[in-house]
C-alpha cells in the first residue's frame, strides 16, 4: 500500500468518524394546549465554541401576494437571501418595508416584480402593502448557522449535528411570548437523536387570512 | 379618415399597456323588480324604497365604470361614472372623481391625502367597486343617505398608525377633511325622511322629483368633519366621525338654501371567522334652516341605526338587517305636516357568485313607517312597504 492509499483510508475513517458523531435534532413548537405552532422561525447556533459550518443560503426565496394575504406569512432567510415579490392577485400591489434591517419600496405593480430584493442585515423585516393597509407578512432574515420554520405539526428538524452545546431560539408573528422566554440552550450527545419542546405560555394572537372573492373590497 | 384615427388609438393602447397605468372595474346590474310600496321619492312620493308599485318589472339597476388611472407609483386619479337609466340627471354621470395621494410609510405613521369629491368614511357596508354594499343590492337606511346627500366635495388627510410594525395587527387612524359644496346636504331628509335605495347621487344629477340640487356652494363657509378609526386585527373595526358642514343657515343663493347639519356617527364591523360579519352603525344628528318669512327656523332631529349580520361560505352569501330611522322636527312647520318619520325595516339577502363576472343577487326589503307629510299626497302617514328584487351581475376588469 502506497502512501496515497493510506492517505485515502485515513480520510474515509474520519469521514465515518465524523458521521457516527453527528446527531439529528427536532424542535417541536406547541401552544398551551399542546397543540402544533406552524411559522415559527427556530434558529439553532453553537453555544461551546465550535464551528458549525453555515447552511448554503438558497439561491432565491419567494414571498407572494395571494387573496390580499402574504404567502408565506413569514419567511426565514439566511442573510445575503434575495426574495421575489410575486402578486398573484387581479388587484396591484405596492410592497414595503420600513425596518431597520431593510427599508425597500417595489413600485405599484402585477405579476412578477423585475428583479428580486437582496436581505443583506440580520433582523425582522415587516412587510406592507400600501394599497391595502391589512396586508402584514414578515421576513426573518438570520446569521445563524442553522434556521428553519416549523411545519404543520409544529416541527423543524436539523440533521447531522456534531455533539455540542447548541442556543436556540424562537420567534413567530402570532406569538405572544417574548422571545427572551422562548431561548433554550440545548446539549446534544454524539449519535443521539434529540427532540426539544418549546411549550409556550400564553395564548396566540389571532392571524389573518387569506379571502378569495374579496380582492376588489375597499377599493 | 377613420383608419388613421383607429392606428393611432390602437398605438396608444398599446403603448399604455407596456406599464398598465389605467386600471377600470365596472359592473352592470339588470335586475327584476316586484314592489307594492307607495310612489317613492325618485318619481315625486314620499316612499321610502327605490321602486315602487308603478315601477315593477325589468329595470337596470346601475352600470357604472370606476377608474383609476396611475399618475406615479403613490399618486392615482379616481373616478365613477354611472348610469341608472331613470332619467334623473344626465344619462351618465359621475359619482365620485379625486385625486389620491398616498405616499410610501417611512415610520409607523402612514398619510394619505384625496383631494376632490369622495364618499365620506362612514359606511362599513358600502366596500365594493363604485361604493356598493357587498353584502345586500340596497344598504341601510343609513348609508343611503350619506349616499344621497353628502359627499365630500374638498381635501381629506388621513394619518394612520401602522400597529405591524410594533408587532401589533391592527391600526389607529384619525381622518380630518374641510370641503364646500355640501350646503343643501339636509334638504332630502327633511323632504322625505330616511330611505333604502341603492341609488347613490351623481355629483350633477341632483335627487328625487322634483328634483333636489345637491352640491351646490351657498354660503361660501366651509364645513369640516373629523374621525378616529381602530382596526384590530382581522376581527374588528370601530370608526366614529363628527360631521358639521357649517351652513349659514339663512344663506339663499336664487332657490338653494343652506341647511346647517351636523351629525355623528360610530360603527363597529365584527368578524369573529371568515364566514360571519356582523356591523351596526348609528348615526345622530340635526339640520337647520331659517327663511325670513318664518316666525322660527325649520329645525329637525334624525337618528338611525342598524344591525347587519351576514354569512358567506363558498359562493353563497345570506344577510339579514334590521334597519331602525326616526326624524323628529321641532321648529319651523311651513313646509306643511310635521316631518316626523319613525320607521323600521327588514332586509334579507342572497348572492350567488357563479364566477368573477357573473353574479346573482337576490333580495326583500320590507318596511313600515309613519310620516305625516304623506298626507299632501292623498296617503296615510303609516305605510307598509315591500320590495323584492332579483339582479343579475356582469363584472368586468381591465388594465391598460
Amino acid at each position: 500500500m502506497g502512501r496515497r492509499g493510506l492517505a485515502i483510508l485515513l480520510s474515509g475513517f474520519i469521514a465515518a468518524a465524523g458521521a457516527a458523531d453527528a446527531a439529528d435534532m427536532s424542535i417541536v413548537v406547541l401552544d398551551r394546549h399542546n397543540r402544533p405552532v406552524p411559522e415559527v422561525a427556530v434558529t439553532l447556533s453553537a453555544a461551546d465554541g465550535h464551528v458549525l459550518a453555515p447552511m448554503r443560503p438558497a439561491a432565491e426565496a419567494v414571498m407572494a401576494q395571494n387573496h390580499r394575504a402574504f404567502i408565506p406569512a413569514l419567511l426565514v432567510v439566511g442573510t445575503r437571501t434575495a426574495v421575489s415579490f410575486p402578486n398573484n392577485d387581479m388587484v396591484s400591489h405596492q410592497v414595503y418595508s420600513f425596518s431597520k434591517a431593510k427599508r425597500f419600496q417595489l413600485p405599484l405593480y402585477k405579476g412578477r416584480p423585475k428583479s428580486p430584493v437582496l436581505f443583506d442585515n440580520e433582523g425582522l423585516v415587516v412587510l406592507g402593502c400600501n394599497i391595502h393597509d391589512e396586508m402584514v407578512g414578515y421576513i426573518f432574515v438570520t446569521d445563524a448557522p442553522r434556521f428553519g420554520k416549523t411545519d404543520a405539526e409544529g416541527r423543524v428538524e436539523f440533521r447531522s449535528l456534531p455533539a455540542g452545546e447548541y442556543s436556540l431560539s424562537a420567534w413567530g408573528p402570532f406569538i405572544a411570548d417574548s422571545p427572551e422566554s422562548l431561548k433554550r440552550v440545548l446539549h446534544l450527545e454524539a449519535q443521539g437523536e434529540a427532540t426539544e419542546q418549546v411549550k409556550l405560555s400564553r395564548p396566540l394572537r389571532s392571524r389573518p387570512s387569506p379571502s378569495p372573492g374579496r380582492e376588489k373590497w375597499d377599493y | 379618415m377613420v383608419r388613421p384615427a383607429l392606428w393611432l388609438l390602437f398605438a396608444g393602447a398599446t403603448l399604455a399597456a407596456a406599464d398598465e397605468r389605467l386600471d377600470i372595474t365596472g359592473a352592470v346590474d339588470a335586475r327584476w323588480v316586484h314592489s307594492d310600496s307607495a310612489p317613492s321619492f325618485l318619481d315625486g312620493g314620499r316612499g321610502i324604497l327605490r321602486f315602487d308599485a308603478g315601477h315593477d318589472g325589468l329595470r337596470l339597476g346601475r352600470a357604472f365604470a370606476s377608474l383609476k388611472y396611475r399618475l406615479t407609483d403613490t399618486v392615482s386619479l379616481h373616478a365613477v361614472a354611472d348610469a341608472y337609466g331613470d332619467r334623473q340627471g344626465n344619462a351618465v354621470d359621475f359619482s365620485e372623481f379625486w385625486l389620491d395621494i398616498k405616499p410610501f410609510p417611512t415610520s409607523a405613521l402612514r398619510w394619505r391625502a384625496r383631494i376632490g369629491a369622495f364618499y365620506l368614511p362612514v359606511s362599513f357596508e358600502n366596500r365594493g367597486p363604485g361604493w356598493t354594499s357587498v353584502y345586500s343590492v340596497t344598504p341601510s337606511a343609513l348609508n343611503t343617505w350619506i349616499g344621497d346627500e353628502l359627499r365630500t366635495v374638498g381635501a381629506e388627510v388621513e394619518a394612520r398608525w401602522l400597529g405591524a410594525s410594533s408587532g401589533y395587527a391592527g391600526d389607529l387612524s384619525f381622518v380630518a377633511a374641510a370641503y364646500g359644496w355640501n350646503d343643501p346636504a339636509g334638504a332630502v331628509l327633511a323632504f322625505r325622511g330616511f330611505a333604502l335605495t341603492d341609488r347613490p347621487s351623481t355629483l350633477r344629477g341632483g335627487l328625487g322629483t322634483p328634483r333636489v340640487e345637491l352640491y351646490h356652494e351657498i354660503d361660501g363657509r366651509p364645513g369640516y368633519y373629523a374621525g378616529l378609526g381602530w382596526r384590530h386585527g382581522e376581527r374588528l373595526e370601530l370608526r366614529t366621525l363628527y360631521y358639521d358642514n357649517r351652513a349659514d343657515a339663512a344663506a339663499e343663493a336664487g332657490n338653494h338654501y343652506a341647511w346647517l347639519t351636523r351629525f355623528v356617527s360610530a360603527g363597529a364591523r365584527f368578524e369573529p371567522s371568515p364566514h360571519w360579519t356582523f356591523i351596526a352603525q348609528h348615526l345622530d344628528g340635526y339640520t337647520v334652516v331659517d327663511d325670513e318669512d318664518a316666525a322660527s327656523p325649520f329645525r329637525m332631529n334624525f337618528r338611525t341605526q342598524f344591525m347587519l349580520g351576514s354569512f358567506e361560505r363558498g359562493r353563497e352569501r345570506f344577510s339579514l338587517r334590521y334597519d331602525r330611522y326616526r326624524t323628529h322636527h321641532l321648529t319651523g312647520f311651513y313646509f306643511g305636516p310635521p316631518s316626523n318619520q319613525d320607521g323600521h325595516a327588514w332586509t334579507l339577502g342572497w348572492t350567488h357568485r357563479f364566477s368573477d363576472q357573473w353574479e346573482l343577487a337576490a333580495e326583500h326589503i320590507e318596511g313600515t313607517s309613519r310620516f305625516p307629510p304623506r298626507a299632501s299626497f292623498g296617503l296615510q302617514a303609516r305605510q307598509a312597504e315591500s320590495q323584492s328584487q332579483l339582479a343579475v351581475r356582469y363584472r368586468f376588469d381591465a388594465s391598460l
